[in-house]
């Protein structure tokens, strides 16, 4: 069962990552783009870890990509490119690297022998991530926290220059 | 709930490749600013994926916690990336990135 | 999982959705009374006694209507919209726990499609996941107040997700648990003897943040920009008709019904009968399935109260500006779910030691 299952939503996954890649429309890659995130939620799921799943289609299908939607929905995109305008120069040398960057994560995964399956269900528990969370990684949560607020505010400030822009041409 | 029996899902890392791999190409090779953000977030992802994969199958739930930042982090930059994008559509009135290109120093 | 596990979740499964489905009938009728008798007029009456067949009629109505697709529409997209925005809503059906349990063929079967871990979560990202047949739809529409609703949808779903979120941490918080079904568990009995144990008197402030911002997740009136029909002709569906309209309209009543059924589970007992614990039914009836049975009626009970305020608050309170809404969100919900956290917090370390 889970067998078929990791099967059938990996190609799923992959194939919708494809469509990112090669979609003509930008709005059609965010399309993939949702059906891959909601893709790789299942997979997260099949190795048991419920809540990771669900922050995945919590915040990147349900906030990320509805961002990059409502983006692509405000620009008026009809002068879009396709893949027909790359050269083939540029599209050798991406494949070559991509090719050499994919061999490198596979080579290093495949190398690695400190995987022992103990434990495992404490692993995705809930309570014990927290725990990790707010003892072990309670300085990269709080570092994080700072990073959001300076996030927020940068994001005013790139809203808000646009705002006066206009405030001055009036 | 001990799916780290199942050795299919062992290959899950060949998945996470293939992904970035994809999101990779599309970095190098699409125009479109915003595609190339999708791009960065596929790349993401599949580091996110073998995170799990060796959280689950180290007992650890380390990789777990990374992949909340990451997946925190993510969103961050896609709300900045994109609001720097319309930005430079309102100067430019174009999201294609060969238009911008006296950025460069 | 054998043949006849599977089974039995089928059919729960199939029971369960279908009953949800029953809402929208049923809310069709009351909200078109509903209106007539705050409106002070007759309503829907010539379709059976009191108009109650006025839905069968409805529904014959959409489907022999045609189905007129515009012209320069993006095909894929347009076709697509209404399935997206039905599928999520009816997915989130199977994370509600309906009842407790009935013994049927020498097994314990509860009364919900699954029992998730991690149930609450599940409810709000795919909650999260209904903007989407709003913002294809309405994008794929080729037309402008479609265009305008859909953005409009996008950027209020993505405000108002967050004080849903900040009461579910509290609630979370509270009980302790994910599952929404430890958290009806919680909910027994009596409190203070007079009172029934329900969560709404131990968490008032995350009761009116969820209550406030389901109304704008749900696209109800005092919050539904995206489809104002005096600004926006009928936003983000104005391009749709047949079947594909009454889609819409379908996924607004089953979300309507979910979201009555996240506040009963979380804030007002759940399943439980109110001041009576289960396992005092359980005495006096003798049987598990015949409490079972209360139980159900008791829960549909509550999501009917739900539901009736949702109606009476639709046809009195006028609508929101646009910018009145964001504010609502960013100014007074986000903040007041914040500091409900943080109270919620001390009151737990110092009375619980949690």
């Amino acid at each position: 069962m889970r067998e078929v299952f990791f099967m059938i939503f990996s190609i799923f996954t992959v194939l919708a990552a494809l469509g990112v890649v090669v979609s003509r429309h930008a709005i059609f890659s965010a399309f993939s783009l949702v059906l891959a995130f909601f893709g790789l939620a299942i997979l997260y799921l099949l190795w048991g870890t419920s809540f990771v799943s669900m922050l995945q289609i919590l915040i990147y299908t349900g906030a990320i990509v509805v961002l990059f939607v409502f983006v692509v929905m405000l620009l008026d995109l009809k002068k879009e490119e396709t893949l027909d305008s790359a050269k083939t120069g540029p599209l050798v040398m991406a494949g070559l690297s991509v090719w050499f960057f994919s061999l490198l994560i596979l080579r290093a995964l495949n190398r690695a022998t400190y995987f022992k399956s103990t434990n495992v269900e404490a692993a995705s528990d809930i309570k014990s991530i927290s725990t990790l969370l707010f003892s072990k990684y309670l300085w990269g949560f709080e570092i994080l926290s700072v990073f959001l607020l300076a996030l927020i505010v940068s994001a005013c400030v790139l809203a808000r220059a646009e705002y006066m822009e206009r405030k001055a041409d009036q | 709930m001990i799916p780290a029996s199942v050795q299919i899902l062992h290959w899950s890392h060949y998945v996470a490749a293939c992904l970035f791999a994809l999101g990779m190409f599309g970095f190098l090779i699409r125009k479109n600013a915003i595609v190339v953000l999708m791009c960065i977030e596929l790349m993401l992802n599949a580091v996110n994926l073998i995170l799990v994969e060796v959280s689950m199958r180290s007992g650890h739930p380390e990789g777990l916690i990374f992949v909340i930042f990451i997946i925190t982090v993510a969103a961050a930059e896609a709300a900045v990336g994109l609001g720097i994008i319309l930005n430079l559509y309102r100067a430019k009135g174009t999201v294609n990135i060969d238009a911008f290109r006296e950025l460069q120093g | 999982m054998d043949l006849t596990e599977l089974s039995i979740v089928s059919i729960k499964t199939l029971l369960i959705y279908v009953a949800f489905i029953q809402v929208v009938p049923v809310m069709i009728w009351v909200e078109r009374k509903g209106a007539a008798l705050i409106q002070d007029r007759p309503g829907p009456n010539r379709v059976g006694p009191f108009g109650v067949f006025q839905p069968i009629a409805d529904a014959l109505k959409f489907l022999f209507k045609e189905d007129p697709v515009p012209k320069e529409v993006n095909r894929l997209l347009y076709n697509l919209g209404p399935f997206l925005i039905l599928l999520p809503s009816s997915l989130i059906i199977a994370a509600i726990p309906v009842g407790d349990r009935v013994e049927l063929f020498g097994r314990d079967i509860l009364l919900q499609v699954a029992d998730i871990d991690v149930a609450l979560l599940f409810f709000l990202s795919i909650s999260s996941l209904g903007v989407y047949g709003i913002l294809f739809g309405g994008w794929a529409s080729n037309n402008k107040y479609s265009l305008l609703g859909a953005m409009r949808s996008s950027s209020q779903v993505i405000s108002y997700e967050i004080p849903i979120a900040l009461s579910a941490a509290n609630a979370v918080m509270f009980y302790g648990t994910f599952s929404l079904r430890q958290m009806v568990m919680q909910q027994e009995g009596v409190l203070l003897g007079f009172l029934p144990n329900w969560g709404i008197w131990f968490q008032p402030i995350g009761f009116l943040v969820l209550f406030v911002a389901l109304f704008a997740e749900t696209n109800r009136l005092p919050f539904d920009l995206p489809e104002s029909e005096a600004e926006l002709v009928g936003g983000y569906h104005t391009e749709y008709g047949s079947m594909k309209f009454a889609a819409f309209f379908m996924a607004e009543y089953i979300n309507l019904a979910t979201a009555s059924a996240l506040l009963v589970t979380l804030f007002f007992g759940g399943w439980h009968v109110p001041w009576l614990s289960d396992s005092w039914l359980l005495l006096k009836l003798g049987s598990q399935n015949v409490v079972a049975l209360v139980q159900v009626a008791m829960f549909l009970a509550k999501i009917s109260v739900l539901l009736c305020i949702f109606v009476w608050v639709r046809w009195t309170v006028p609508r929101f500006r646009f910018d009145q809404l964001m504010h609502l969100a960013w100014g007074n919900l986000i903040p007041l779910g914040l500091a409900n956290i943080i109270v919620t917090a001390i009151l737990l370390y110092f009375f619980e030691g949690r």
